[in-house]
């Protein structure tokens, strides 16, 4: 066997890159050339303990910014596009002619015998795009769990709005925002946090866990945008907690009052 | 249900779907930063190269064919950042930060043993970081399991064969670094 032939049959063999059949021929030539046998076992020691060496985890930091790097450039395309099209559409309005229209019925029949014709086809690519969207959502809710957690107010905010960007959520986020309304330091983050449950009050769990948290609050605006936001959804299980609220000397007269007013409403 | 391939998901960030990138991120953030971290020890470095990375696929996602593989394709533009970023800050990529060296320990080890051990890795380290970053560019690449010797060819610009050449001699001049590190 020649020089480079060895070699590169060695380096196969040490990453078990070889076939059956030809690790077997490689070991058989190995027990008639000794000296190359010790040289590759020699290697083989360095490659097993070059696997010994260990990487670090990177960071959260490097997903929040890559996330909104990725995010700007898609807001960035979205302004761009909403303006292209609106130039496109003035360029085009002489295409809306009879002529155009018997062209596009045409388009119709021909695409319908295509999609006649390719129905697997289209099939596997709609399960290959919903799982794409899956995963899609999987990584954004991994991405708003992420900025909840941080300790800048401004990371936790955009987190509760990157929350907004969903059609549907599953508990874990729902749960992340309902602890953000209980448990912020700061005030324009539960603010936001109310908003943005307020997408999902359909949710039982959703409507629960605001009533819930109306003991929770403490800073005036929070308290009148829940009760605004009880009127409107007519809760009556709000009712108890705000009764518990106004027995609070500290509150102040003006919530006092919104609140009193809410009660009366939902009653 | 099926997951889209790289090449599909790079194909639809080309043709405007650019969110669609978070999920190739998602996929090949941890190797990548292990190609970059093996090759400058240095973790912050290597997140930033990451990011780069990435900003450099969208920038030139008009050039992505489909034709080779993703994978291929990512590790040609993260040599090309590595290599940038070493011509633009003037360093060279041998600079070995022993601070950085993390060990991974068998429990049930005698101390003799495991600081033996220990001995030996950060001489193999050492031994990595001695060697030119060509050469330990292509061991770092060989490490990858699913990197087939083929697209090791095409990230660094070579045939098959002429990888798997390059990689047993990067391996042997390690091999060779490393016992005289250990014979000192």
């Amino acid at each position: 066997m020649e020089q480079e032939e060895f070699e590169r049959k060695a380096i196969e063999y040490i990453r078990g890159d070889i076939g059956e059949q030809e690790r077997i021929a490689f070991e058989a030539y190995l027990e008639g050339n000794p000296k190359q046998k010790m040289e590759l076992e020699g290697l083989m020691e360095v490659w097993s303990q070059t696997d010994k060496i260990t990487t670090p985890e990177p960071s959260e930091q490097m997903d929040i910014r890559f996330f909104e790097t990725l995010n700007a450039a898609v807001d960035k395309k979205e302004i761009k596009k909403s303006k292209g099209f609106n130039g496109l559409l003035s360029k085009f309005k002489f295409l809306w002619s009879p002529q155009f229209a018997y062209g596009i019925v045409l388009l119709g029949i021909g695409l319908s015998i295509g999609y006649f014709f390719n129905t697997d086809k289209i099939n596997n690519q709609v399960d290959a795009n919903i799982a794409s969207n899956n995963e899609a959502k999987e990584v954004r809710e991994k991405l708003v769990l992420t900025l909840l957690e941080q300790p800048s107010a401004n990371k936790r905010l955009q987190g509760v709005s990157e929350a907004n960007k969903f059609d549907k959520v599953d508990e874990t986020v729902i749960n992340a925002l309902l602890q953000t309304l209980n448990k912020d330091s700061n005030v324009n983050v539960r603010l936001a946090a109310i908003e943005s449950l307020t997408n999902y009050v359909d949710n039982p769990a959703v409507r629960q866990g605001l009533v819930q948290s109306i003991p929770n609050q403490e800073s005036p605006i929070v308290q009148v945008t829940l009760a605004n936001l009880m009127a409107a959804l007519q809760e009556k299980k709000s009712v108890e907690p705000f009764k518990k609220l106004l027995q609070n000397q500290k509150l102040d007269t003006t919530v006092k009052k919104k609140i009193e007013s809410t009660i009366q409403s939902i009653i | 249900m099926q997951t889209l391939t790289d090449n599909a998901l790079m194909l639809k960030v080309k043709s405007g779907d650019i969110q669609k990138l978070g999920l190739l991120y998602e996929r090949h953030k941890k190797r990548l930063f292990g190609f970059f971290y093996n090759m400058n020890s240095d973790a912050a470095l290597s997140e930033d190269l990451v990011q780069n990375v990435f900003m450099r696929i969208l920038k030139y996602k008009h050039t992505f064919t489909g034709e080779g593989s993703f994978v291929a394709w990512m590790f040609s533009t993260a040599r090309n950042v590595n290599y940038d970023y070493y011509k633009k800050s003037k360093k060279t990529n041998n600079e070995y930060q022993i601070s950085s060296v993390e060990y991974k320990l068998d429990d049930g080890i005698s101390m003799e043993e495991s600081l033996m051990r220990n001995e030996e890795l950060k001489n193999l380290k050492k031994a990595m970081h001695k060697m030119a970053p060509e050469k330990r560019e292509i061991l770092v690449l060989s490490k990858f399991k699913e990197l087939k010797f083929s697209q090791i060819g095409e990230i660094i610009g070579c045939s098959e064969g002429a990888a798997k050449v390059k990689a047993h001699r990067a391996l042997k001049e390690l091999r060779t670094i490393y016992l005289q590190l250990e014979s000192i």
